[in-house]
C-alpha cells in the first residue's frame, strides 16, 4: 500500500484469507461436479422420479342399439382428493368449506389428512420402465391408473418411502364433483388437495337389458355381457408419455420425452332395439308383478335374420348398482334365457309334426286316434301320455292346435327315435347356439340309442329333453325362417370412435333343419292355436294370442317341473312361442314364465292363460314399431281346408 | 477534515482501470443471475415472469442508485454519516416492533409500503461501512488507545449486529461483525485487541448455536454426514449439473426438490444448468472484483475513502464467499443471498450503491483536490 492507510502484511493477510476462501469454494466445486459426482447422482435418483411412464386413459367405446341409442357410455368424471403430505397447516380453516362443497364432514378430511402412511408395505401398481439389460430395450409395464371407487382408497399415486413405508399421496374424498364445484374448489386454493379426472361407466336406462350388456367393475375390468365379450373392441388402447415428475409427484411436462396417444375404444352396436327392449321388460315387469313367477323370460327376435330385437329375465338389477345385488339374490344377474334350461313341454311338439311332413310320413289330414292308452314300443308294452282334456280322433293340424299328448307321442313312434333325434338336432336342441352372452348352455338331448321306449312319446311332448328358452326361440324361428336354423345374434356391427364400420355381422346360417314347404306347412298349422272355436267346432288352445288382423303363429306349453324327481302337478313353467304374421313372419316373440302357478287362475298356470296374453300385448305394440304388414301370403287352400274342414 | 490527500491526476481516466473491472463483472453476474433466476422461478405457481419481473424492476432501480451514489460528493456525504447511521438504527429498531416491522416465517427484517418491501440489515450493512470508515478515519491517529481505538468502533459494530441478531438474522449479523472487525483490523487497530474479540465472537456463536435447538440440529447436521434435505438437494443439484451443465432451463432440482432456488440457493442452479464452467466462472469473478478492488485502493486519497471502499468491497466478496460457502456445503446452511444472482430487492439496492461508491471513487480518486470550504449545495452533487 502505497500511502500506508493499512500496513502491508494486514492487506496480505485480508487477501490471503479471500483467496483462501475463494480457492476453497472452487475446489469443493470441481470435487462436487467431477470428482465426487456418480455417487451423488446416485443418491438423488432414489428420491427423483426420472422419466415416469404416465399411462393416458382410453375411452370405452359406447354401446349401441339398433337405431344409435345409448345403452351404455363413458362420461367423464373428477374425483377429488388430497395429498397429506402437501397439506398446509394454514388451510386447516378452509377445510369447513371444502367439506361443505363436497358434502362430506370435516372430520373425514381430518382423517385423510393424517393417513400419511400405507398401513402396510404393498406392491405399487404405478408403471415400471425399465431397460433390459442384455438387449437395452426399454421394456414399460404399464397398469392403468384406477380411480378404486371402495371406501379402502389405497390406490393411490404413492411414493416409496426409504424405510419401506409407502407415504400415501392421494386418498379421495369425493368420488364424482362436477365441474363447478371444482372450480370453487380451486378457487378456496387448500393446497394439497386436487381433481383426477377419469371416466366412468353409464348405463343411461338403468336396468334395460341389463342381462345383455353386463358391466364395468369398480376395477375397470369388463365382468359380464357385451361387455366383457366385446372388452376386446370396447377397451381401446391405453396410451402412454414418458415424463418427469416433480419434488411434489407433479408431472412436469416440459421434460415429456416421448408419447404415444390413447386409441379410444371401439363402438358395438347390438341389434337390440330399445323401444323393443323396453316393451319387452315392462312385460317382465307386469308378469312379475301379476304372478309372482320364480323366473321369466321374453325374447323377441326378426326370424329372417336372427338378430334379437329384444331379451330379457325376471327378476334383472340395475345396471348401475351392479354392486347392490345383495348375496342371495346373485341370480337376478343371471341371463336365464340362454343360462338356464327347462322342460320346453307342448312347444316341442312343433319338432315331430315338422318331422313327420319332412319325412312325408303324415299329411296334414291324417287322423289320430287321440285315445289309445297303451302301444307296444320296441317290445315293450308303453303307455302314452295321459290328455289335459279329452280327445277323439284328431287331424295332425289339430293335434297342434288342440295340443294333444297321445297324438304327438304317435307322431314319435311314427318317425323312430334316431330320426327324432336327428331332427331335434336340426331345430338346434342339445348344442349351443353361438349367442355370444350370457353363458350359454347346450340342454339335455340325449342320444337316441340311450332313449328308453317310453322317452319317444315323452320327448315329442317335451319332456326329458331340456332347452333354453332361446333354443325353444330359434327353433320356432326354424318355421318362420322357412325350415332354416339360424345363429341368433346380438351384435349387428362395430364401428370406430369416428363411426366407421370395422366390423359387420350378418345373418349366419347353422343349418337347414326343414324344406320351405314343410315350415309353411307347419306355420299354417300353428295358426290353428290361436284360432276360436266357432259353430261347436274346437279351437286351438290359445286364442288369448291371437292378435285382430294378422295370422298369429305359435304354439303354448305348460310343462310339469320336476320337483325332487317328480313332476309335480302344482308347479308349471308356463310358455307361449310364436310369429306372426304367419304368412310371411316378421317377429318371433317367446314368453316363458316359470311357476307363476300360485297367483294363477285355477292354480295353474297354463301357457294360455299367463304366457299368451303377454304375447298378444307384445305383438300388438310392436306393429307400428316394426312397421308389420297384415298382408301375408295366402295360406295354400288345402292347409286351410284341413284345419277346417276337418278330417276327410 | 484532517489528513484529506490528493489523489494521482497523472493516473486518470483511463477506460481500463479497476473500477471498470468491478461494474463489467457486476453486470455480468446480474445477467447471469436473470437468466437463472427465470430458469430457477419460472414453474412457481405465481407465473413464470413473477420473480423475473420483480428482479428486473429491482436491477433498474439498483442501476439508477449506482448512478445517483457515484455522482455524489463523499466527503461531502461523509458529514451526514453520524445521521445515515443514526436513522438506519432507528429502522432497525423500528423493524422489531410489531405491525411495523413486517414478519415473515418467523423473522421480522422488512420495512415496506404497500408492495414494496425492504430488508433494513441491507442497509445497515452500508451505513455501518460509512460511519465506521468516518469515524476510524476521524481517529486514525488514536486507534491504539482502548477507548478510541476499540471500545466505540466495537461498540458501534455490535450495536448493529445486536439489533439484527434480534431480527432474527444471525447471517447477517456474523457478516456485519466480519466486515466490522476487518475494518478496524484494516485501519490498525491492535492485535491485542482484536485478537481476543474475535475468538469471543467466535465463542459467543457457538454458545448462541448450543442454546438455540433449531441451529445446534442445523449445525449438528452440517458436520455429520447427513445433509440437510435442502443442502442434499443442493449438492445433488452440482452433482446433476457435472462439467456440462444440463442447460438453461433443463435443470430439475429447482423444481419443487430444492427450497428457495431462487433467492439463497440460486449458485446450485447455475451449477445443475450451467455446469462447472460457470461455477468456476462466478467464484473467479467475485475473486476478481476482490483483486480489482485491492488495485483500485492503492489510489486512496484518504483513510475515509479507503476503508469505504474497502467496506464496500468486502461486503460483495465477505457475502459472496458465505453464500457460496453455504450452498456447496463448506459452511453451516445460514440465510444468506448470493450478490448480484439471488433474487431480493434489498440486496440489489445494496449492491448498486457499493458499485456505485466504487465508481464514484474512480472518478474522483484522478482528481485534483478542490477547496472544501465555501461549496454551494449545487457542487455537492459533482
Amino acid at each position: 500500500m502505497s500511502k500506508g492507510f493499512a500496513s502491508n502484511y494486514r492487506i496480505v493477510l485480508l487477501a490471503t484469507v479471500c483467496f483462501g476462501s475463494f480457492g476453497a469454494v472452487a475446489a469443493r466445486l470441481v470435487w462436487l461436479q467431477i470428482v465426487d459426482r456418480e455417487k451423488l447422482v446416485a443418491s438423488i435418483a432414489r428420491t427423483r422420479q426420472s422419466a415416469t411412464p404416465i399411462p393416458e386413459i382410453a375411452r370405452r367405446g359406447d354401446i349401441l342399439d339398433a337405431r344409435g341409442g345409448v345403452l351404455a357410455t363413458s362420461s367423464p368424471r373428477l374425483a377429488v382428493g388430497l395429498d397429506p403430505w402437501a397439506l398446509l397447516k394454514r388451510d386447516e380453516p378452509k377445510w369447513s368449506q371444502l367439506a361443505a362443497l363436497l358434502q362430506i364432514t370435516e372430520a373425514d378430511i381430518a382423517a385423510a389428512a393424517r393417513r400419511r402412511f400405507r398401513d402396510e408395505p404393498t406392491v405399487t401398481r404405478s408403471p415400471v420402465v425399465k431397460t433390459d439389460p442384455s438387449t437395452g430395450r426399454l421394456t414399460i409395464n404399464l397398469t392403468p391408473p384406477v380411480i378404486v371407487e371402495d371406501d379402502d382408497d389405497d390406490d393411490a399415486t404413492d411414493t416409496p418411502e426409504e424405510s419401506g413405508r409407502k407415504q400415501v399421496r392421494w386418498t379421495v374424498l369425493a368420488k364424482e364433483v362436477s365441474e363447478q364445484t371444482y372450480a370453487e374448489i380451486v378457487k378456496l386454493g387448500v393446497k394439497g388437495v386436487r381433481g383426477e379426472r377419469a371416466y366412468r361407466r353409464v348405463y343411461p336406462n338403468n336396468q334395460l337389458a341389463a342381462h345383455l350388456l353386463g358391466y364395468v367393475n369398480r376395477q375397470q375390468d369388463a365382468a359380464a355381457g357385451v361387455e366383457a365379450q366385446y372388452d376386446f373392441y370396447l377397451r381401446g388402447q391405453q396410451g402412454w408419455r414418458v415424463s418427469e415428475r416433480d419434488g411434489r409427484g407433479g408431472e412436469l411436462p416440459q421434460f415429456l420425452t416421448r408419447r404415444v396417444a390413447p386409441a379410444h375404444g371401439y363402438h358395438v352396436q347390438l341389434s337390440i332395439d330399445l323401444i323393443v327392449q323396453d316393451i319387452v321388460e315392462q312385460e317382465l315387469a307386469h308378469l312379475g308383478e301379476k304372478y309372482r313367477p320364480a323366473k321369466a323370460s321374453i325374447i323377441v327376435s326378426d326370424p329372417q335374420t336372427g338378430f334379437i330385437l329384444g331379451l330379457g329375465n325376471y327378476p334383472t338389477f340395475d345396471l348401475n348398482a351392479y354392486n347392490k345385488v345383495p348375496a342371495a339374490e346373485m341370480a337376478r344377474m343371471k341371463n336365464v334365457a340362454v343360462a338356464d334350461s327347462y322342460e320346453p313341454g307342448s312347444v316341442f311338439k312343433i319338432v315331430p309334426a315338422a318331422a313327420a311332413l319332412e319325412e312325408r310320413l303324415v299329411t296334414v289330414g291324417r287322423v289320430f286316434d287321440c285315445t289309445i292308452e297303451r302301444v307296444v314300443h320296441r317290445g315293450t308294452n308303453v303307455s302314452l301320455p295321459a290328455e289335459d282334456h279329452p280327445m277323439g280322433d284328431l287331424t295332425l293340424a289339430e293335434i297342434i292346435s288342440r295340443s294333444s299328448n297321445k297324438g304327438a307321442a304317435q307322431l314319435g313312434l311314427l318317425l323312430g327315435e334316431e330320426k327324432l333325434h336327428r331332427y331335434a338336432q336340426a331345430f338346434g336342441f342339445g348344442r349351443k347356439l353361438g349367442f355370444p352372452v350370457g353363458g350359454e348352455v347346450a340342454g339335455t338331448l340325449h342320444h337316441w340309442k340311450k332313449w328308453y321306449p317310453i322317452d319317444i312319446t315323452r320327448i315329442t311332448m317335451g319332456h326329458s329333453v331340456s332347452s333354453t328358452v332361446l333354443q325353444m326361440h330359434q327353433a320356432m324361428s326354424v318355421i318362420a325362417a322357412d325350415g332354416v336354423l339360424l345363429r341368433p345374434q346380438l351384435v349387428r356391427q362395430i364401428r370406430d370412435a369416428a363411426n366407421d364400420v370395422v366390423l359387420r355381422y350378418d345373418r349366419t346360417e347353422i343349418g337347414r333343419a326343414v324344406s320351405p314347404e314343410t315350415a309353411r306347412t307347419v306355420a299354417a298349422m300353428l295358426v290353428g292355436v290361436t284360432r276360436k272355436g266357432e259353430g261347436g267346432r274346437p279351437g286351438g288352445t290359445a286364442p288369448e294370442a291371437a292378435i285382430e288382423g294378422f295370422d298369429v303363429a305359435g304354439k303354448t306349453g305348460t310343462s310339469q317341473k320336476l320337483i325332487d324327481g317328480a313332476y309335480s302337478k302344482k308347479h308349471h313353467v308356463a310358455s307361449f312361442v310364436g310369429f306372426f304374421p304367419a304368412g310371411r313372419p316378421q317377429v318371433v316373440i317367446s314368453v316363458i314364465v316359470d311357476d307363476a302357478d300360485h297367483m294363477a287362475p285355477g292354480g295353474v298356470a297354463y301357457g294360455s292363460k299367463v304366457a299368451a296374453p303377454s304375447f298378444k300385448r307384445i305383438g300388438e305394440r310392436l306393429i307400428p314399431i316394426l312397421n308389420i304388414q297384415a298382408a301375408s301370403r295366402p295360406a295354400p287352400p288345402r292347409l286351410l281346408a284341413a284345419q277346417t274342414g276337418g278330417r276327410r | 477534515m484532517p489528513h484529506e490527500r490528493a489523489g494521482h491526476p497523472a493516473q486518470a481516466r483511463s477506460l481500463f482501470n479497476p473500477a471498470t473491472v468491478i461494474a463489467v463483472g457486476a453486470i455480468a453476474l446480474t445477467f447471469l443471475g436473470l437468466s437463472i433466476l427465470f430458469s430457477a422461478s419460472a414453474w412457481f405457481k405465481q407465473g413464470p415472469y413473477y420473480y423475473l419481473n420483480k428482479q428486473l424492476i429491482g436491477v433498474v432501480a439498483a442501476a439508477v442508485l449506482c448512478f445517483v451514489v457515484s455522482r455524489i460528493d463523499l466527503d461531502y456525504a461523509r458529514r451526514y454519516a453520524w445521521w445515515i447511521a443514526g436513522a438506519l438504527g432507528v429502522m432497525l429498531v423500528l423493524v422489531l416492533i410489531p405491525h411495523v416491522g413486517i414478519e415473515v416465517k418467523g423473522s421480522k427484517r422488512w420495512l415496506g409500503v404497500g408492495s414494496l418491501r425492504l430488508q433494513v440489515s441491507e442497509f445497515a450493512k452500508l451505513g455501518l461501512v460509512f460511519c465506521l470508515a468516518h469515524y476510524l478515519a476521524l481517529n486514525q491517529t488514536r486507534l491504539g488507545e482502548f477507548k478510541r481505538g476499540y471500545l466505540i468502533p466495537l461498540g458501534l459494530v455490535f450495536g448493529f449486529a445486536g439489533l439484527v441478531v434480534l431480527e432474527p438474522d444471525f447471517g447477517t449479523a456474523a457478516l456485519i461483525i466480519a466486515v466490522g472487525l476487518a475494518l478496524l483490523f484494516m485501519a490498525g487497530a491492535k492485535w491485542r485487541y482484536i485478537a481476543p474479540t474475535a475468538i469471543a465472537v467466535v465463542g459467543a456463536f457457538s454458545l448462541l448455536v448450543m442454546f438455540t435447538p433449531n441451529r445446534l440440529r442445523r449445525m449438528m447436521e452440517f458436520l455429520s454426514e447427513e445433509k440437510s434435505y435442502q443442502l442434499r438437494q443442493a449438492l445433488a443439484a452440482f452433482a446433476a449439473g457435472g462439467t456440462e451443465g444440463t442447460g438453461l432451463g433443463q435443470g430439475r432440482q429447482q423444481l419443487s426438490y430444492l427450497p428457495e432456488a431462487h433467492t439463497d440457493f440460486i449458485f446450485s442452479v447455475v451449477g445443475e444448468e450451467l455446469g462447472l464452467g460457470f461455477t468456476l466462472g462466478v467464484v473467479a469473478v467475485f475473486t476478481m472484483i476482490f483483486i480489482a478492488g485491492l488495485v483500485h485502493l492503492r489510489r486512496a486519497p484518504n483513510m475515509f475513502q479507503f476503508l469505504l471502499v474497502l467496506g464496500s468491497v468486502l461486503l460483495i466478496c465477505v457475502q459472496a464467499i458465505v453464500n457460496l460457502g453455504v450452498v456447496t456445503g463448506i459452511f453451516p446452511t445460514k440465510g444468506m443471498s448470493l450478490p448480484f444472482i439471488s433474487a431480493g430487492l434489498s440486496n440489489l439496492l445494496l449492491m448498486g450503491m457499493l458499485v456505485g461508491i466504487i465508481l464514484n471513487t474512480q472518478r474522483t480518486w484522478g482528481r485534483a483536490v478542490l477547496p472544501e470550504r465555501g461549496r454551494a449545495m449545487r457542487e455537492v452533487l459533482a
